[in-house]
C-alpha cells in the first residue's frame, strides 16, 4: 500500500522541481514571448549563474557568501543577458529569418559558454551548497528548510516579475512590444532596449534557477540541458497566454514527474513527460492554458 | 517666414525591392493641417508609415521643425543583395526619434496591444513625451482632456483592448496618440469601417482635437469630413502628389473622382 506519508514525500518533492522548472520557464517565457525567439542559451545560462554564484558565495573560492552569491549573480546574469542579445540576435531583428538564425546562434553562444566555464572552473562537479540547515515540518508536510526556502524564494521572484510586468510602465511597455512591435515603435518605446531589457531579465531569472539547482545537486558546464528541455516542455506544455501559464504547467510537471520518478522510475520519466506533452499538443495545440501563441 | 512645421523633400519609399511612392515634396505650415485623399492601395500608409520611421526612407529627407529626422547618408547600394547591411550602417531613420520629436502616428486599422487592457496601454502613451516636459502636472491635465474626449473609455478601462468595437479601438489609438503630447498628429484613416453613429461621434472628436489646436495629417475617404478639419488637401496616387488644393479649392466628391480617374468616371 502507499502510505500518505510517502504522498506528501513525492508531493514536497514535485513542489520543489515545479519551482525550478515554474522559474526557468518563466524566464525562458520572457524572451519567446517579447522577441519571438526561442533562447538555446538558457540552459547555459543557468550553469553561467550557478557557477558565478559559487564562485562569489563558496569557501572554496570568494567565500562572500550566499546572499552576496545570489545578488551578485542577478547582477552579472542581467548584464551578460543584456551582452548577449546584443550579440547574436539583435543583429538579426528586422530580419524575416530571425527565428532560424537566432536558432543557431544562440546554441552557438550555449557551446562557448559551456565551455568557457569548463575553462574556468574546469570539468570537475561542484556545490553551492544548501542555502539553510535543518527541516521544516507543519503537521504531516516535512520539508527541508533548503526546499522551503527556495519555494519561497521562487514564489516571490515570480510575484515580483508578475508585478514589474503588469504595474510597472517599463514592464508594461515590454508586453506592448511583445504583442505589438510596429505600434509600440510609433509610441516612441525603445524598442531595441526593452528587448536588451527582457533578455538581462531572463537571463538574471536563469541565474537565480542556477543557484538554486547548485544547492542541491552538483553543478557541471553542461548541468544546464536537462532543465532547459524541461523548460521548453514546459512553455510548450502551458502556452504562454499569460505569465501564469509556464508556472501552473511547472507544477503539472514537476508532480508528474516526482510520482512518476517514484512509482515508474527514473528510466521512463522522460517518455513519460513526452507522452503527456504530446496527448496536450494535439488537444490543445496552444498550450494546455494557450490561447495565442506570443503574449504576455 | 517661419520654420514649417513638417517638410518633405523628395522622400521616395516603400517595401523592397518593391517601390511604393517617389518625389513626394510637401510642407505643412506651422498650425496647419493637411488631407490626403486619393485611391485604395496607392502609397497613402505607406507614406505615412515612412514619416514616422517604421519603414526605412530611400531617398529624401523628413525636416521636423527645421530638423532633419533621417540621416543625410543614403544608405549603401545594396549591392549584395542579401547582406545584412543593419550590422554595418545604422538605420536612416528611428521611428523613436521620430515620435519623441513630437510627431505623432495613430496608425491605420490598428488594435494597439491586443492582451494589454485599456488602462495599461494609456498608461505607456505619454512616456514618449516625459523628456519634454517633466511635470506630471501637465501628464495629468493630458489625462483628464483625453477623458473628456472618450468618455467610453474610461468605461471600458479595465477591459482588454481586443475584446473592444474597432470605434472603441480607433479611440484608444488616438487617445494614445493625444497622451503622447503631439507637435503633429498623423491620423490615418481614423473612422474606417465604422458604423454610421460611431463614425459620427469619432468624427466630432477629432473636430474637437482640430480646434484645441492640434495640426493633424488626416487620411479619409470623406471629402466633407476632412474639408472641415485641414487647410490644404492632397490628391495622392500612383505613388505622388498629383494635386495640391486649397481649402477653397476643393471641389464635391465626384467631381474629385473625376480629377482622380479622368473625365470618364
Ligand atoms: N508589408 C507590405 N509588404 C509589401 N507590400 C505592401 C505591404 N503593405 C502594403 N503593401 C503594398 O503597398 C501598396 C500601397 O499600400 P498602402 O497601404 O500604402 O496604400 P493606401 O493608399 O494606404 O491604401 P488604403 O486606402 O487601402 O489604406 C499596396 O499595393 C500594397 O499591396
Ligand atoms: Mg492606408
Amino acid at each position: 500500500m502507499i502510505s500518505l506519508d510517502t504522498i506528501l514525500i513525492v508531493t514536497s518533492g514535485g513542489l520543489v522541481l515545479g519551482a525550478i522548472y515554474a522559474l526557468m520557464a518563466s524566464g525562458l517565457a520572457v524572451v519567446w514571448t517579447t522577441l519571438g525567439i526561442f533562447n538555446f542559451a538558457h540552459g547555459a545560462f543557468i550553469a553561467a549563474g550557478a557557477y558565478i554564484g559559487w564562485q562569489i558565495a563558496h569557501a572554496d573560492a570568494s567565500g562572500l557568501g550566499l546572499v552576496a552569491g545570489t545578488l551578485g549573480t542577478l547582477l552579472a546574469m542581467f548584464v551578460f543577458g543584456v551582452l548577449f542579445h546584443i550579440a547574436l540576435v539583435r543583429p538579426f531583428e528586422r530580419r524575416a529569418n530571425i527565428v532560424a538564425a537566432s536558432v543557431i546562434t544562440t546554441l552557438a553562444g550555449a557551446t562557448v559558454i559551456e565551455n568557457v566555464i569548463n575553462l574556468i572552473w574546469g570539468p570537475r562537479s561542484k556545490q553551492i551548497g544548501r542555502m539553510l540547515d535543518g527541516d521544516f515540518s507543519l503537521g504531516p508536510i516535512a520539508l527541508s528548510m533548503n526546499d522551503l526556502a527556495l519555494v519561497v524564494i521562487v514564489v516571490a521572484t515570480l510575484g515580483l516579475v508578475g508585478w514589474f510586468l503588469g504595474a510597472t510602465r517599463t514592464g508594461r511597455s515590454m508586453r506592448a512590444v511583445a504583442q505589438n512591435r510596429e505600434a509600440a515603435e510609433l509610441m516612441g518605446l525603445d524598442v531595441p532596449r526593452l528587448y536588451a531589457a527582457a533578455f538581462g531579465l531572463s537571463a538574471a531569472m536563469a541565474g537565480l534557477a542556477g543557484i538554486f539547482i547548485g544547492s542541491i545537486r552538483f553543478m557541471t558546464p553542461t548541468m544546464g540541458a536537462d532543465p532547459l528541455m524541461k523548460a521548453l516542455i514546459v512553455v510548450i506544455f502551458g502556452g504562454v497566454a499569460r505569465f501564469t501559464s509556464p508556472i501552473y504547467a511547472a507544477l503539472i510537471i514537476g508532480m508528474v514527474e516526482a510520482f512518476s520518478t517514484y512509482f515508474v522510475g527514473l528510466y521512463w520519466t522522460p517518455a513519460v513527460l513526452f507522452a503527456l506533452m504530446m496527448v496536450v499538443l494535439v488537444l490543445k495545440p496552444a498550450g494546455l492554458f494557450g490561447k495565442h501563441q506570443r503574449t504576455l | 517666414m517661419s520654420t514649417p512645421l513638417l517638410e518633405l523633400r523628395g522622400l521616395s519609399g516603400g517595401y523592397q525591392p518593391i517601390q511604393i511612392f517617389q518625389n513626394v515634396d510637401l510642407t505643412v505650415e506651422q498650425g496647419a493641417s493637411i488631407g490626403f485623399f486619393g485611391p485604395n492601395g496607392h502609397g497613402k500608409t505607406t507614406l505615412m508609415k515612412t514619416i514616422s520611421g517604421v519603414l526605412e526612407p530611400w531617398r529624401g529627407d523628413v525636416i521636423f521643425e527645421g530638423q532633419r529626422l533621417n540621416r543625410a547618408k543614403a544608405r549603401g547600394s545594396r549591392r549584395w543583395r542579401n547582406f545584412n547591411y543593419d550590422v554595418v550602417t545604422p538605420r536612416r531613420m528611428d521611428p523613436k526619434t521620430v515620435a519623441r520629436a513630437g510627431l505623432i502616428h495613430v496608425p491605420q486599422g490598428n488594435l494597439l496591444f491586443p492582451e494589454m487592457t485599456v488602462e495599461e496601454t494609456l498608461s505607456i502613451a505619454p512616456l514618449v513625451a516625459a523628456e519634454r516636459h517633466q511635470s506630471s502636472a501637465h501628464e495629468s491635465a493630458l489625462h483628464e482632456k483625453v477623458g473628456a474626449l472618450f468618455p467610453r473609455l474610461q468605461e471600458r478601462r479595465n477591459h482588454k483592448n481586443r475584446f473592444l468595437s474597432g470605434g472603441e479601438r480607433q479611440m484608444v489609438s488616438i487617445a494614445a496618440g493625444l497622451l503622447a503630447d503631439p507637435k503633429l498628429l498623423i491620423l490615418d484613416e481614423p473612422t474606417l469601417g465604422l458604423s454610421p453613429k460611431l463614425r459620427l461621434e469619432l468624427c466630432e472628436a477629432i473636430k474637437t482635437i482640430r480646434a484645441a489646436g492640434v495640426p493633424l495629417i488626416v487620411i479619409d475617404q470623406d471629402i466633407g469630413f476632412l474639408t472641415e478639419l485641414i487647410d490644404v488637401l492632397y490628391l495622392f496616387d500612383h505613388g505622388s502628389i498629383s494635386r495640391r488644393l486649397e481649402r477653397a479649392e476643393i471641389p464635391s466628391h465626384d467631381q474629385l473622382m473625376a480629377m482622380l480617374f479622368g473625365e470618364a468616371v
